[in-house]
């Protein structure tokens, strides 16, 4: 059944059309330029750059992360070079590059991301907007607004109003229910879901009895993570209109077509560019090869094409 | 930045815990500035996750130069698989990443301190300083918890090192803490060093850039942090350091990029 025909790896998410659905992920891959030696970010199907405030910010201190059994904590703070600099030292430099530049952005109340979101609106060199919604909204007690649904259409809404770019919305695992701020970034206009942001988490020296991070609790990120992301993404694409991108422990292409066949449009790679920074280019020669192998020539004939036997559906309790 | 398998030349025990790893890679030997380091993937899988940063201990100075060695210390998961590695089997390495010890402007008195595993990145730097035409006088402050952690002294005495040791045993050299000597000894030479290189736990380090600084000589420290990339793209391996004009306050910068080594006074130490 391989065929030796071109392949297309190309895929359209509502307004963002990629030349192949290997993204990488927000401050995994800095601003690009970091990996650049080692990853032509022209082969990319999009970029996703560091999370950036208006202002810019220090993080917390350090230790900021820990490895754990297959996966890693981090608790950086969200330390950004701020707008101002992200324009004049960061986007000239992007800019020129053949590859969709995805912003990704957040604030500390509804107001900021609405302003950040009215500055990079019409930006040349910014393809897209990713909202981080994991953050703590500091109007309501520090509670992140990705967990509240209500806060989640006020956040996504304050950008869409203030923007004609496509908007991404990075939704957060640490919920009861994913579908429910799924339906609320949707119901606010975004035009993509992406999925998921790091699980919660925590890790303790036994011998200080100390938490291994200054911040105490950080989110979980790694091939530790995939199954829990994986099982997300196929929940929401069940109730979604729109696109979805699917990302949390990807390191190989047999991960990226999992999330390709619950029905991803699209994957990001975060953690594992850290282990192979050439991951994200293994996995698209793997896609064509994949293709090949099973005698097809489009990406899209795959994606959502989970087969579930009938016996094994509708048991809801386990 | 280049990404390369390495193959294993040796892999021998030095002391109880030291390993001494031979590596050859040309393209990377070829590129190591002294004080630089590799980040290692200590095997294929995913568990361990991360990759572990190493120093480049020495460059083996053929010509042009295509193997060189790390010095490890086996402390966790990572270094007991490095340690059961054997020769000829391939190491995935990222690197040579970051700055670098910067080689003084003019020759004169160099002083080099070292704590425990510290002493890992000083002989490629020493070496360097030797084959570039400095004279010295050279000399190395080399602090460690028992005698057997006192390795490659000899190397530093063929370089034409004076060398000094402290045991906090008292098994060789001096008893105590490198830096409960090392300031009183310089009080008595006739002149001070032109800078001051060390690498070594963060207390000592502490201690020997506040020595520096009142004694106003240069130092320039490597420091270690953890690490996710290794490359400045993930923001973990942050170092408190002096704030910028108008920049924000506390002024974290990358251990991986900015580093490892820094100049003392940049250091906001805590
Ligand atoms: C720039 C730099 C150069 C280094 N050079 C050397 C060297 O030449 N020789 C040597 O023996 N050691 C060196 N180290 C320390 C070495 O990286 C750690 O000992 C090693 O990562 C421990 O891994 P492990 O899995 O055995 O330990 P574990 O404790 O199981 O590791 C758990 C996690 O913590 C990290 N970690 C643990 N200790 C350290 C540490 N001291 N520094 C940074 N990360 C750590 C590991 O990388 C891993 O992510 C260096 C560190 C840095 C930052
Ligand atoms: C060090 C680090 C920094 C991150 N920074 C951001 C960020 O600034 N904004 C964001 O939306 N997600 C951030 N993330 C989350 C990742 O983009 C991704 O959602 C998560 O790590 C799960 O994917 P992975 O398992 O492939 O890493 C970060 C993750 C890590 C590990
Ligand atoms: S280790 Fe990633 S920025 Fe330094």
């Amino acid at each position: 059944m391989t065929n030796d025909k071109p392949v297309n790896l190309a895929v359209e998410l509502g307004p963002l059309r990629l030349e192949n659905p290997v993204m990488v992920a927000s401050g995994t891959f800095g601003y690009g330029q970091e990996y650049a030696e080692l990853v032509p970010p022209e082969r990319l199907g999009a970029m996703v750059v560091k999370g950036i405030s208006l202002e810019p910010r220090s993080g917390n201190p350090p230790p900021r992360i820990w490895e754990t059994c297959g996966g890693m904590l981090n608790a950086i703070g969200l330390q950004n070079v701020g707008l101002r600099a992200f324009l004049e030292e960061k986007l000239p430099w992007l800019k020129p590059l053949l590859v969709p530049v995805i912003v990704n952005l957040f604030g500390n109340t509804v107001e900021e991301y609405g302003k950040l979101a009215a500055a990079l609106d019409g930006q040349e060199g910014v393809a897209g907007l990713e909202i981080n919604i994991s953050c703590p909204n500091v109007k309501a007690g520090g509670m992140t607004f990705g967990s509240d649904p209500e806060m989640v259409f006020q956040v996504v809404s304050a950008v869409r109003s203030r923007t004609n770019l496509p908007v991404i919305t990075k939704l957060t695992p640490n919920v009861t229910d994913i579908t429910v701020t799924a339906r609320a970034a949707q119901d606010a206009g975004t035009d993509i879901l992406s999925l998921i942001n790091t699980v919660a988490g925590m890790a303790v020296d036994v011998q200080t009895r100390q938490p291994r991070l200054a911040n105490v609790v950080g989110g979980l990120s790694g091939p530790a993570i995939r199954p829990i992301a994986l099982r997300m993404v196929w929940q929401v694409v069940q109730v979604s209109r729109v696109p979805v991108i699917g990302l949390g422990g990807i390191v190989s292409v047999e991960d990226a077509l999992e999330f390709l066949l619950v029905g991803a449009k699209a994957i990001q790679v975060g953690t594992a560019n850290f282990v192979n920074p050439r991951v994200t280019l293994e996995i698209i020669d793997g896609l064509e090869d994949y293709l090949r192998q099973q005698g097809l020539v489009d990406i899209n004939e795959i994606i959502g094409t989970l087969e579930i036997p009938e016996q094994s559906q509708g048991a809801d309790c386990r | 930045m280049l990404l390369r398998n390495a193959e294993i030349l040796f892999n021998d025990r030095v002391s109880s815990e030291l390993y001494h790893m031979g590596l050859l890679c040309p393209e990377i030997a070829a590129r190591i500035q002294p004080g630089q380091f590799l980040m290692v993937r200590v095997q294929e899988g995913f568990d361990p996750l991360l990759r572990r940063p190493f120093a480049v201990h020495r460059i083996h100075h053929n010509d042009p130069p295509t193997s060189f060695e790390m010095l490890y210390r086996v402390v966790g998961r990572g270094t007991r698989l490095l340690a059961d590695m054997q020769a000829a089997a391939s190491l995935n390495l990222l690197g040579p990443l970051g700055r670098g010890f910067q080689v003084p402007d003019h020759d004169g008195f160099v002083l080099m301190v070292a704590g425990g595993i510290g002493i890992a990145p000083l002989p490629h730097l020493a070496e360097t300083l030797v084959s570039s035409g400095f004279r010295g006088p050279f000399v190395l402050w080399f602090g460690g918890k028992t005698a057997t952690e006192l390795v490659c002294v000899k190397h530093f005495k063929d370089l034409g090192f004076a060398v000094q040791l402290v045991t906090e045993d008292g098994s060789e050299g001096r008893q105590g803490l490198v830096t409960g000597h090392l300031e009183q000894w310089l009080s008595q030479q006739g002149e001070l060093p032109k800078v001051m290189y060390s690498c070594g736990p963060y207390p000592m380090q502490r201690l020997v850039a506040e020595m520096a600084a009142r004694l106003g000589i240069p130092s320039q420290l490597s420091m270690e942090a953890l690490m996710g990339c290794g490359v400045g793209a993930c923001l973990s391996c942050s170092l408190r350091c002096r704030p910028l004009e108008d920049g924000p306050d506390p002024h974290y910068l990358n251990v991986c990029q900015d580093g490892p080594v820094f100049a003392g006074e940049e250091i906001v130490w805590e």
